[in-house]
């Protein structure tokens, strides 16, 4: 056998578990280039690429099972077994997520509620000397009140959210980085959102528009956490927090600019917006034009 | 006479229900306790979980071996994967929701046809044995990839099926499931050399397989 100083083993297994790896695209640059190498070279190896390629797309056009509509079903009850039974006090209790939007059909046709749903309300009307039951529907009744004020209070505690979005914006300011996800693509921020708090707000790039996207970072305001982008333009930055919203109500961008900061609010639905920054109010108002256009 | 008759059923009905109801009650207690999270929960459980159903239901179909006991398995550990959901760290959703299937798939292998598990084997010695034969296989002049192109899919599908389990578990998760040598290692648990072994010997012995059928 020839010796090779490519760094690649020199035994036939080896490098031909090296063959592998270049199939599957596991090899840098540099191994891939070496391993190609010795394959021109060898006839024996060229085969055993070749074998490994084939079988690889063989297996790769094996018919897949079907999803059917059906198990799909099945499977999106058992996600809303959860929040099935205490869908009332929620609802006006906790802030949006997402799945208001997405889950409004599936908790319709989960009316079939999973097993694991429906012992706890016979239990209510069975159990009523059970003291467990009373403890529960004290619960309940303690939970449905804390809603009802909270619900209450949200007009009122839009000023406070306004301004936890202002502090966080000058925190980050001052702190030694603003962001915590630095990555002007936003297929690596919004994957970084969802996998910390289960939220991705779209996060178009207007770098071309004057205004790149230079990272994220998760904001806690009110207790919880939403996710917060944050776009340069010129020597200023811009926080923009989006915060899941319920409900669907679209508004139009509202100036709460205070304290030398120009601050712009809005909602598309999904999202309720803040966008902050120590730009002159027009600017701002061109960026959340832009990212508004970009963002439906 | 007929009406303590009549009685006895009801009390025993009521009897019945007692405990019954007692165990959902106190989970509701500390359901409670998380309410705010789970509706995060929840929704995450739709983002995690409901787009990896086809490669659940694939891999569940190569480790079970057939497509019905598939989505059995599938709906098990999607209600493992639900209760399990806080337990999600962000990373590969896919890779965390196969490792569920994969586990949920033996134990349910191991309930209702524990005969099979009997041929599995040693793994230590189907590495040993991947790494001694991996070697003498296919160094030897293997059949022409044109063949392998051409296998039909019943055939191939028959291959897979006949594949020693690691092997065909690591083959499945690779070419399949399109995870990386690093997830699949994480997921069985045995270093990179293994899974690279393992999956280099799974191939060597399809194509064979597919090169002697024509």
């Amino acid at each position: 056998m020839t010796s090779h100083d490519d760094g690649l083993p020199n035994d036939p297994e080896g490098i031909r578990l090296m063959i592998h790896a270049l199939v599957d695209g596991e090899l840098d640059a540099a191994a891939a280039l070496a391993v190609e190498r010795r394959i021109a070279a060898d006839p024996r190896l060229a085969a055993e690429h070749a074998r490994i390629v084939a079988l690889r797309g063989a297996v790769s056009r094996l018919p897949r099972p079907d999803v059917s509509d059906a198990f799909r079903a099945r499977i999106a009850a058992i996600g809303m077994a959860g929040t099935e039974q205490q869908e009332p006090q929620r609802d006006t209790s906790v802030l949006p997520g997402l799945i208001s939007v997405a889950g409004g059909g599936q908790r319709r046709e989960a009316g079939a509620r999973p097993p694991q749903a429906r012992p706890s309300s016979r239990a209510r009307r069975f159990g009523s000397f059970d003291w467990r039951a009373m403890a529960a529907s004290i619960m309940i009744s303690a939970v449905l009140a804390s809603g009802a004020t909270q619900w209450v209070m949200f007009s009122g505690a839009e000023d406070g959210f306004a301004a936890a979005v202002a502090s966080g914006h000058r925190r980050s300011l001052l702190a030694a980085s603003p962001i915590d996800i630095i990555s002007s693509d936003r297929h690596t921020v919004k994957p970084w959102l969802d996998a910390r708090i289960g939220v991705s707000p779209p996060a178009p790039d207007l770098a071309q528009d004057g205004f790149a996207l230079i990272g994220g970072r998760v904001e806690v305001i009110s207790g919880r956490p939403v996710p917060a982008l944050v776009y340069r333009h010129r020597e200023h930055l811009i926080t923009l927090v989006a915060e899941p919203q319920q409900g669907g109500k679209i508004t139009q961008p509202d100036d709460l600019s205070s304290g030398g900061f120009s601050m712009v609010h809005w909602s598309d639905g999904a999202f309720s917006y803040w966008a902050i920054s120590d730009m002159e109010r027009p600017e701002l108002d061109d960026f959340v034009a832009r990212f508004r256009k970009a963002a439906v | 006479m007929p009406i303590p008759g009549g009685f006895a059923p009801v009390s025993k009905a009521n009897s019945l229900s007692r405990p019954e109801a007692a165990r959902p009650v106190l989970s509701g207690v500390s359901d409670h306790g998380a309410a705010l999270s789970e509706r995060a929960l929840a929704e995450r459980f739709n983002e995690v979980v409901l787009p990896h159903l086809g490669d659940a239901l694939a891999l569940a179909r190569w480790l079970t071996g057939n497509a019905a006991d598939a989505e059995d398995v599938v709906q098990d550990a999607c209600i493992k994967a639900h209760a399990g959901m806080s337990g999600y760290a962000g990373g590969n959703a896919r890779a965390w929701l196969l490792t569920i299937v994969r586990n949920t798939s033996y134990s349910w292998m191991s309930r209702n046809r524990p005969r099979g598990m009997l041929a599995v084997g040693d793994l230590g010695d189907l590495d040993d044995m991947a790494a001694a034969h991996g070697t003498s296989l296919s160094d030897e002049d293997g059949p022409e990839a044109s063949l392998i192109a051409k296998a039909d899919t019943a055939a191939l599908e028959a291959a897979i099926a006949a594949l020693p389990q690691p092997f065909r578990e690591t083959l499945v998760l690779r070419d399949i499931n399109g995870l990386s040598y690093r997830e699949i290692s994480a997921m069985l648990d045995v270093p990179m050399g293994t899974v690279m072994s393992r999956l280099a010997r799974a191939r060597g012995l399809l194509a064979s397989e597919l090169g002697r059928a024509p």
